[in-house]
Parts: C-alpha cells; structure tokens; sequence
C-alpha cells in the first residue's frame, strides 16, 4: 500500500512519462515499473486488445471499459474465466481498462499474491494512470499517423517536383532539339548546340566548348565555343537575352553566330592527342562518359586535378585546358559530355559557370549528357550532309568537265570538216598560183601578186594543218621519262634561247621524279610556253624554267615553272586564254595555250597562271609523279 | 612516156594534177571517183596512180583495195588533204601517202621515186 509521498511520486512520474517524448514501448515499460514499485505488486502487466480473448472476464473488461476490482481472487468463478486467463485469477488482481474515452488500448493488470485492498486513493489513483498510459499509447498511434501522413504527402510531394522538374527537362530538350532540326548546316549545328547549352532558356551553363574527334590523326580538335569573354560582358549580354520573347528553340535560332569571341579563338587552337590518357578531355572519349571537374582552391596552391601528378600542358589537358579557359586554372571548375553519333564518341562537350561560379550538380551534368546524345546525331547527321555536298560539289565540277570536253569534241568535228572543204580549193589556188608565177617574168608588178598569194595560201596551209594536229585524236606513246630532258630538248628548240636574246635561269631540284607521258606532246607543250615566254619578252628578258617535286596527301608530284619577264596577260582576256581559236598574237590562229592545256590534262596534270600585268607570266605545270609505288619501296627498303 | 592516172572528186585539183604533170612530160589520164578508176584502168593501163581518198561514191580506201588485187606491182599514190588517215592500216597497201599541198614539190619526187624504181 503506497503512502501518500509514494502516490504523489507515482503520479508525478506517470505525468512526466506520458508528456516525454522516449518511444511508447519505454513509456509503457516504465509506467508499469512505477506502478509495480509504487504497489508492490507481484504482477504487473500491460495487456495489448490483440491479448484479449473474447468472451473471458478480460474481455468484459474490455468492453464494458470499467475496471475490475477482486480482492478476493478465490471468490472469481473460475467459469468465467478462458483457459488462457487462469493465470491471472491471483488471490487479488485488478484489471483497469486503458481508455481515454473515445479508444481502448489494452489493460492494465495488477497482481498480488497475498491478500490486498484497494483504498479508494489507490483506485483513483489507478485509473489516472490508466487514463494517462491510454492517452499517451493514443497520443503515440497520433503521432505515429500523422508522421506517416507527413512523410507520405511528403514523398508524394518530392515525385511531383521531380516529375515537373523531368517534364520541364523533357520540355526543354524537345526545344532545343526543335532547334537543332531547323538546319543540316554543319557550322550552324555546333553554334546551335553550344547555343542551347548557354542559354537561359537552354541548360544555363555560362560557357560551352566543342571539340570533335579527328580520327586521322587521333587528336581531339577545339572546333568553335560560345560564350562571354568576361563577366562585364557575361552580365551585358544576359541582360538584353532576358528580355526576349519566344520559345527556346525560337530563340536560339535568332541568336546571330558570334565566331569571333576571343573564347572561340581560343578553343580552335586546341589540339589534345587522344594518347593522352590522364586528360579529361580524351578520357571521355576514350570512355565514353561524362566528367565533373569540381575544383576548389587547395591550401597548398597546387592544382588539384585528379591526377595530381602536377603536370604542365599538354601532357595533362585537365591542366591545359584551365590553362587556356580561366584566369586561374587552380581553381578552374568545369564539366565534360561525350557526343555520341551513330554508335562512336565523335567529339566532346566541355561546359563550365566561370562568371556566376554556380557549382555544377551531377542533375545539369545528366541533363548535359541527354542533350549532348541528340546533339551527337545531329552533328554526325550535318557531317554526312556535308560529305554528300563535297561530292555533288566534285560531281558538278566533273559534271561540267564533262560538258566543256563534250563541246571541245564537237568543235574539233566540225573544224574537221570545215579544214577539208577548204583545203583542196587552196592546194588548187596555190597550185596555179604557182603555175601563174612561174610563167611571170622577175621582178614585174604580176610576180609580186602572184608571190603575195603564194605566200597568204602557204600560211592558210599551216594554218589548217595546226588546226587538225590539235582536233585530231593522235596516236601516243606513254612511257616513263624524266621532264628535264624534255625541257632541255624544248629549251635547245627555242631560237631566243638559243640566240642568248632571253636570259635563262633554271632551277632543278635535286630529286625529279619519273612521270608517264608522251614525250613529244610534252616537247610541243614545254615548246610553246618557252616561246610564248620569249616572245611576250622584249630585249634583256629572263626566263626562269624551275623543276621541283613536291608531296600531297601521301602522291608524289612534279611541278613545273614557267616564268618570264614580260608584261603580263591583260586581265581581261585571261579566262580566254586556254580557249581554242583565241589569240592576241596576230601571227597565230591562237591554239597554242589550248594545245598546252589539252595535253597536260591528257597527261592527268594541272595547269595554273599567275599573272601579274606588267611583272610577267608564271605558268604552273604539275604532273603526278609514275613512281609511288615504287617510291614506297625505295624508301621501305 | 609514163603514164599516170589522177583519181580525185575536185575538178580544180585534177585540172591542177594534170597540167603540172603534163608538162613534166607524163601522159595524165584523170578520174573523178573509184568507179571510173576502174574502169579506165584497163584501157589506160597507166604506171602510176594518184589517189585521192575521200571521195564520194567508192572511196580511195575502197579502190585502191580493188586495183591493188588486179595490178599487184602498180606504183600507187595515196593522196589526201590531212594526213588523219596515216594510221588507217588499209593505206600501208600504197606505195606512198602524200598530204595534198600546193606546192608539188614533195608530190612530183615522189612520182619520180616510184617510176625510177619500177
């Protein structure tokens, strides 16, 4: 039986249980410990409702929500009691119901093994705290919902912020991808891209960079980059894009291409070999994924790449780029994203906030890499659009080729024709003219005029005969030879040459490589330029005669030079020059530039002009060199 | 006195042919085409034959195939404006290619070549 002291004391730490905030487990635990000690009892147990049987004596406790005083435990019929409750039946028990009046929560069941009364302060006192546990294992369950709720409505409220942050994410690379449809312009795809990324409307960042893969030489190429040289101008140039109106993808197509910032300048001078496996750049080509650089100022001021070998640029492009890209490489923070075209990594994405230094989170870095994926396509969509423009482009050229030799056929056919008919009338003019002038006496008026027409008929003659030398399909022979002695033999043809009234200067490189041709074609096309070049020379001319061999895109090639001193091809009749039947000379039907033509191109080579009026003439003979292959082998061997 | 039938379709030429040839003392018999080639073979049976290849009707190609089976030792002449036909195999069955000219020279030494030599 607790005294008065013992039952203020129990009911002050039944009421500070029930208010603290240990779990209710503890709560229960040390309420019936209080009680237990308070009473002295020999049982003390808290009883959950699923502890219950139906229709024992607890249940009518439960049920009728009273509690159940025995005092004198033997007394109980035993009838009224389950199997399962015998053990209860003490010789005093108490069974007080935990109910705060709207809920039961179980029992509270007090047992003693002797005999015990109940004083009226005691039940009071029991029922208080019965109350109270009730309330508090109420309070709990409460609490316990509306935690649930809290944390359920807060789930609920996090999945709707992220599927609005995706929808709105989704929303966006719909745009920019609007975007990237609007055109198969190469240049115009990578500015939009970088655009994209920049932009407010885009994926923020304050500047991006591209580099595309060159799979020749295994190096990674700086391609173009967008974005403000300098916080003054950052802040300028996001103020005016503030105020424009328009869907993203609008906005991004009126942006004018801006390839002149000193950023872009700087990006297309960067070269990084793929060899390089410590650099951010190449590894994420070479592994195919992105990277976020966050650098943060070390204490020691080294730089903190992820290496931290240290290492100067180039060797380490983590370094070299910050190098290139920030004031202060050390603390240089920026994020990478392959491009991905068609199944191969064709380039690399390098973005970084160096104005707003907002960090970049692995959420813009996904977002980056999604983008960069559509990206990719359309970069190697415009790549293989330009590829196919580049080949119509040869095709056209061909095309026309194939036009103007069309034309020059059938020009050739009908002068064909045309120096036929009017052949065997002039062989019969000249003829009796010759007849005429023999019968004439010397010296007399008449012999001058039938000289002057012997003399026209011969003319017209070799006139007719150069023509059909030029339309006629010869018969040549291909073999290999050495160009210097064709120019030599050319050379000792030319009667200035000869007569020393030119002055010759001849350059030969030490190695001339053989080439397939016909040596007398080659004899008349070298003839005709050196005596063009002699004749357009007036006295103290110099001809300067040069042979070089030179590489290209892994072919050998031999160039020719021939230059003069002479005045020069008046502008205007330079694109004529190579037409047949077009001449300034007075003395010639014009078809010795388009014989030198025709015949270089038979010999699959090049013919060019520089022609600077008043200076002189250079005309650039290239042949590709007969001996590649066997080149190969000189210098495999 | 040698004798030398002209074949050529221009009269001009045969005109020409005949009295540059006449007056070097030859005896000059003139054809206008293949056909009358021909035919004034037998009659004429000329030393030398001077032949113009184009020509319309039977061509210098087609006669001189025809004469060559008849006179197998004839000295025959080709003659043509341009030298085009030099790579046509069918001429190497003439004794000579001349490229018609005003001047004769070349025409006449070789008239004299094949005549001396036969």
């Amino acid at each position: 039986m607790p005294g008065s002291l013992q039952t203020h004391e129990l009911l002050k730490s039944i009421v500070q249980l029930s208010s603290s905030s240990i779990p209710l487990d503890v709560k229960l635990d040390q309420m019936l410990q209080a009680v237990s000690g308070a009473f002295q009892t020999d049982r003390c147990l808290f009883l959950k409702p699923e502890r219950i049987g139906k229709n024992g004596f607890l249940s009518r406790v439960a049920s009728e929500k009273k509690p159940l005083w025995m005092e004198n435990g033997a007394s109980f019929p035993k009838e009224n009691a389950l199997p399962e409750e015998q053990e209860y039946l003490c010789p005093t028990f108490a069974c007080i119901p935990l109910y705060d009046g709207n809920f039961f929560q179980g029992i509270f069941y007090l047992g003693f093994s002797g005999q015990h009364r109940f004083s009226p302060q005691e039940v009071d006192l029991l029922l208080l705290t019965g109350e109270a546990a009730g309330q508090a294992i109420r309070n709990e369950e409460f609490h316990q919902k509306t935690e649930e709720t809290i944390s359920k409505l807060t789930v609920l409220n996090e999945t709707a912020q992220e599927h609005e942050k995706r929808a709105q994410q989704l929303s966006t690379l719909w745009e920019l991808n609007k975007a990237l449809l609007t055109t198969v312009n190469f240049e115009r795809i990578l500015h939009l891209t970088l655009t994209a990324i920049t932009i407010g409307e885009g994926l923020k960042f304050n500047r991006a960079m591209l580099f595309l893969v060159n799979d020749k030489d295994r190096m990674l190429e700086g391609v173009v980059a967008v974005g403000p040289d300098n916080a003054e101008e950052a802040g300028k140039i996001w103020g005016s894009l503030s105020q424009r109106k328009g869907t993203p993808s609008d906005l991004i197509i009126q942006l004018p291409p801006e390839d002149h910032s000193t950023l872009s300048s700087v990006v297309k001078g960067i070269r990084i070999s793929l060899a390089h496996e410590h650099c951010i750049l190449s590894r994420t080509v070479l592994e195919g994924r992105p990277f976020n650089i966050q650098l943060s100022p070390s204490s020691k001021g080294r730089l903190q790449t992820p290496c931290e070998r240290g290492c100067h640029r180039g060797s380490e492009a983590g370094c070299y780029v910050g190098e290139h890209l920030s004031q202060n490489p050390k603390v240089y923070s920026y994020a990478t994203a392959p491009l991905v075209g068609k199944g191969k990594v064709i380039g690399v994405i390098l973005v970084d906030n160096l104005y707003n230094q907002n960090p970049i989170t692995e959420e813009d870095l996904h977002f980056l890499g999604m983008f960069a994926n559509q990206a990719g396509l359309a970069i190697e969509n415009a790549t293989l659009y330009r590829n196919l423009e580049e080949v119509h482009q040869e095709l056209k050229e061909t095309q026309t080729f194939l036009i103007h030799l069309e034309k020059m056929v059938a020009l050739g056919e009908m002068s064909t024709t045309l120096a036929h008919e009017i052949k065997n009338p002039l062989t019969s003019i000249g003829g009796f003219a010759r007849r005429l002038d023999r019968t004439l006496p010397e010296g007399s008026q008449e012999k001058k005029y039938s000289e002057t027409i012997i003399k026209e008929v011969s003319r017209l003659e070799k006139i007719l005969n150069d023509l059909l030398n030029y339309t006629r399909e010869e018969s040549l022979v291909f073999k290999e030879l050495d160009l210097r002695d064709i120019l030599e033999e050319s050379l000792s043809m030319a009667e200035e040459i000869r007569s020393g009234r030119v002055r010759l200067v001849k350059e030969y490189g030490d190695v001339i490589p053989q080439i397939r041709g016909d040596s007398h074609q080659l004899k008349q096309t070298f003839y005709n330029l050196i005596n063009n070049a002699c004749q357009a020379m007036k006295e103290n001319g110099v001809l300067f005669l040069r042979a070089h061999s030179f590489s290209k895109n892994g072919s050998s090639y031999l160039k020719v030079e021939v230059e003069d001193t002479g005045k020069g091809i008046d502008p205007e009749n330079l694109h004529n020059i190579f037409n047949p039947f077009y001449s300034t000379k007075e003395s010639s039907l014009g078809l010795g530039l388009p014989i030198v033509h025709r015949i270089i191109t038979s010999h699959r080579g090049q013919i060019e002009v520089d022609n600077r009026p008043g200076k002189g003439v250079k005309f650039i003979i290239t042949f590709p060199s007969s001996k590649t292959e066997k080149g190969n082998r000189v210098t495999n061997s | 006195m040698k004798k030398i039938l002209v074949v050529d379709d221009e009269e001009s030429i045969r005109f020409l042919y005949k009295e540059e040839l006449e007056e070097d003392g030859y005896i000059v018999e003139c054809a206008g085409n293949g056909e009358e080639a021909l035919q004034k073979l037998c009659a004429f049976k000329p030393d030398l034959i001077s032949l113009d290849i184009k020509m319309p009707g039977m061509d210098g190609l087609e006669a001189l195939k025809l004469i060559r089976e008849k006179e197998r030792q004839l000295p025959i002449i080709l003659c043509s404006a341009y030298g085009e036909y030099k790579q046509d195999l069918t001429t190497w069955a003439s004794d000579a290619y001349v490229v018609k000219c005003a001047d004769l020279t070349n025409f006449k030494s070789t008239i004299r070549k094949l005549l001396g030599s036969s």
